[in-house]
């Protein structure tokens, strides 16, 4: 046995003691990273010597606690949640369009029939048919407010679009940067623990805009595809996602809407296919379904309406106050441009024959309310408006409930992580503890190796 | 429930409870100070439909309303006029019956004749009756007058109603419209027929015994008419009844589906309250107690 193997034995125990404060210090300062894996000193002992005698203590490495399948589960679990959220923003102000109470097309609708029968009442008194004209103004407006709000919402999920595409792509640019970093580190034998925290974050952000999936090669880096299986990232290359304006897919302003993509070499973008998930999939699947079908539902309302209530009013029998045959009520094409096609309360058509103060025209114009539609698949207009209504509110409750579920989901999943990776101060105050009495112990033995240094050195002088 | 549980598990599931709690706690002071359980349509997408519904059903039901107050008020009036004109055939039918017989003098003719001619003016003037500026036995028009007056040249019973032939129906229910007007010439036929031919009798100095008759037929009609404006405003009022009480159970319903329980908002709002109480004091205490606590470091 060398005689300085005390001292050597001693240094490496101090120096594996202060590495391990060291790795414990960096848990607690790291305490509330988001993403951060807890580390664990890995000791060992020292190669014994020649004669088998032990050479003491040495930190081998890092490890960094998590669960591969953890992981892809949380990524999973972001796109659900991402596209979860974007939802529940967009169908809550999409339902304020319909509201619940006295606002609204439905009672507009009410309120129209309801002056139209105050006309059949008193088809010669000019109020009541002004009465009547007004609130023709009124469910007019409610009707282009309510397609002028399905065309912002439409156009604002298309922005989004955009917007989710560009934070994407610092994104992409971060994890290739990151996935050089990683393979680089490991190449020279460094620890890459804090890195690779760093990239599962990265990756989260990315599965919020769009569902991924992700597989480690050798060199340490990981590729990144979409759920389509178009890349990514691969190794250090990252793809641009860009948005493009497609003059063949018309919004319901009439302006194009955008398509959503990868550059490709010579600058064309390529279209991101299949079920895309995460935000971008649910902002798709909001402007090109839900919205697209909400206004499309609207437009027909409206359109039932004009026809029907053009059809009395134009009726060949019709007589307005002058004794003239009616001319079209409402005028447009849909509701966005729903307007009223008369101003002059004279040219309301009450009357059926020569007798201006019949209210026979009048009458069939009440009896509107409570004819039922084939094209409506059978309901009265304020029936189907209800029925649009309901859907719109059933949306935004689904959009509601599947949020809190997504959630509960990620809640769960981050504290089975935080079970796994979290930094616990209690355990890592008791490690330092630990760490410490061990360090101090190694101090004690230089010291004991010293004084018998001394005393060797005393006994030569 | 994790094994490990990290000062991060505690925080967040400190703080998901909390935020959870106070959206419950401002839901149900929404609900108390809106006082309504239905403010959006994802509260109850089936009740939204329903209570759209609601609102359009009771618009519907008070215009039917309206309808059933103008038709009351005309037919009321009409029912006040055709009493009046058979009081006025009445008189005539008195006055034929006394100068038949060929006692009365040509003087007392003369007399009558002129008194017969006013009660022809008055039927003439009642026929014209409006309400609200609408003849009530002219279609409800608002231009008139819809009888001729006696002194128009060229006067005939037969031709004094110049007003809308078609009668004028109010909708009282979806399937239900109720007539509220009679086509006045029709109505009056026969009582200016009879009229008019007793004081061209009387004027002629003519005995009036034939007159007697056609007299006797035209208060029978007015006296059929006025059994029918009375059948109607029968029907009216029980019509009345019926709205009142549908608008009543719309709305009824309305509250149903719209309204917040308050005895149930306000105990949920108490549950929030505790529960939000608990977890606060057991937040606070347990997030402050570390390791740190206990160490002389």
């Amino acid at each position: 046995m060398a005689f300085f193997a005390p001292l050597s034995i001693g240094r490496q125990a101090l120096l594996a003691s202060e590495r391990a404060i060291g790795v414990t210090g960096h848990n607690i300062s790291n305490v509330n990273t988001p993403g951060y894996s807890r580390q664990t000193p890995l000791l060992h002992a020292s190669r014994p010597d020649d004669l088998g005698f032990g050479t003491g203590v040495q930190m081998s490495s890092v490890v960094r606690s998590v669960d591969g399948f953890l992981e892809a589960r949380q990524l999973a679990s972001s796109s659900s949640l991402g596209g979860a959220t974007t939802g529940r923003q967009l169908l809550d102000r999409l339902q304020s369009l319909f509201p619940v109470g006295d606002e609204g097309v439905g009672t507009a609708l009410a309120e129209f029939f309801g002056s139209a029968n105050g006309v059949a009442n008193n088809p010669q008194d000019l109020a009541t048919r002004n009465e009547l004209l007004e609130s023709g103004v009124t469910l007019a407006g409610q009707l282009r407010n309510a397609a002028g709000g399905l065309q912002v919402l439409q156009r604002e999920a298309d922005q989004r679009l955009g917007q989710a595409a560009s934070e994407a792509n610092a994104t992409l640019q971060n994890l290739a940067q990151l996935n050089a970093q990683i393979i680089a580190a490991e190449r020279g034998g460094r620890e890459t623990n804090d890195l690779r925290d760093q990239r599962q974050v990265a990756l989260g952000e990315l599965a919020r805009q769009l569902s991924i999936q992700v597989v480690e090669v050798e060199s340490g880096g990981v590729n990144v595809f979409a759920a389509s299986g178009q890349g990514l990232v691969i190794g250090t290359d990252a793809a641009t996602l860009a948005t493009e304006l497609d003059p063949s897919h018309l919004g319901l302003d009439g302006n194009p809407l955008s398509r959503i993509g990868i550059t490709a070499r010579d600058g064309s973008v390529i279209n991101l296919s299949g079920d895309i998930g995460g935000s971008v999939g649910t902002l798709l699947a909001l402007r090109d379904t839900t919205i697209a079908n909400d206004a499309a539902s609207l437009d027909l309302l409206a359109t039932t309406l004009r026809t029907a209530v053009n059809a009395v009013h134009t009726n060949a029998a019709g007589r307005d106050l002058d004794g003239v045959v009616g001319t079209d009520f409402f005028s447009g094409t849909g509701a966005a441009d729903f307007r009223v096609a008369i101003t002059d309360p004279r040219k309301i058509a009450a009357a059926q024959g020569a007798n201006l103060a019949d209210n026979t025209n009048a009458l069939a114009l009440v009896a509107v309310a409570q004819q039922t539609f084939p094209a409506l698949g059978g309901a009265t207009l304020s029936g189907y408006f209800g029925t649009l209504q309901s859907r719109v509110g059933q949306q935004a409750r689904s959009a509601e409930a599947s949020l809190a579920i997504e959630e509960n989901v990620s809640a769960s999943l981050a504290a089975q992580r935080e079970a796994i990776a979290g930094v616990s101060l209690d355990e890592e105050f008791t490690n330092l503890i630990r760490y410490q009495r061990a360090f101090q112990a190694a101090a004690q033995m230089i010291n004991v190796s010293n004084v018998l240094l001394d005393d060797l050195l005393g006994l030569v002088s | 429930m994790v094994g490990r549980v990290t000062e991060r598990t505690l925080i967040a599931d400190f703080t998901t409870a909390v935020s959870r709690l106070r959206r419950q706690q401002a839901d149900a002071q929404n609900a108390l100070s809106s006082q309504k359980r239905l403010r959006e349509a994802s509260d109850d997408p089936v009740g939204a439909a329903r209570s759209t519904a609601l609102r359009g059903e009771t618009r519907e039901l008070k215009a039917y309303d309206e309808s059933v107050g103008l038709a009351t008020t005309t037919l009321g009036a009409e029912d006040g006029v055709l009493g009046e004109v058979h009081d006025i055939l009445t008189r005539a039918r008195e006055i034929a019956a006394s100068l038949s017989g060929g006692l009365a003098t040509p003087e007392a003719r003369q007399t009558a004749a002129e008194e017969v001619t006013e009660l022809e003016r008055g039927l003439l003037s009642l026929a014209n009756t409006k309400v609200a500026g609408r003849y009530i036995f002219g279609g409800l028009t608002t231009t008139g007058p819809v009888f001729a007056s006696l002194d128009d040249v060229g006067f005939t019973p037969a031709t004094a109603y110049s007003g809308p032939a078609t009668p004028f129906s109010v909708q009282t229910a979806r399937d239900e419209t109720v007539r509220v007007t009679s086509n006045g010439g029709d109505v009056f036929a026969s009582s200016l027929q009879a009229l008019d031919d007793l004081r061209q009798t009387l004027v002629a100095g003519n005995e009036p015994t034939a007159n007697l008759t056609p007299l006797e037929n035209a208060a029978e009609d007015i006296r059929q008419e006025r059994a029918s404006v009375g059948g109607r405003l029968a029907r009216l009022q029980t019509r009345d009844l019926e709205i009142g009480n549908a608008i009543l159970t719309a709305k009824t319903l309305l509250s149903d589906v719209e309204d917040a329980d308050l005895t149930e908002t306000i105990t949920q709002l108490a549950q929030v309250q505790n529960a939000l109480e608990a977890t606060l004091t057991a937040g606070t205490s347990l997030l402050q107690t570390t390791i740190l606590d206990y160490l002389r470091l």
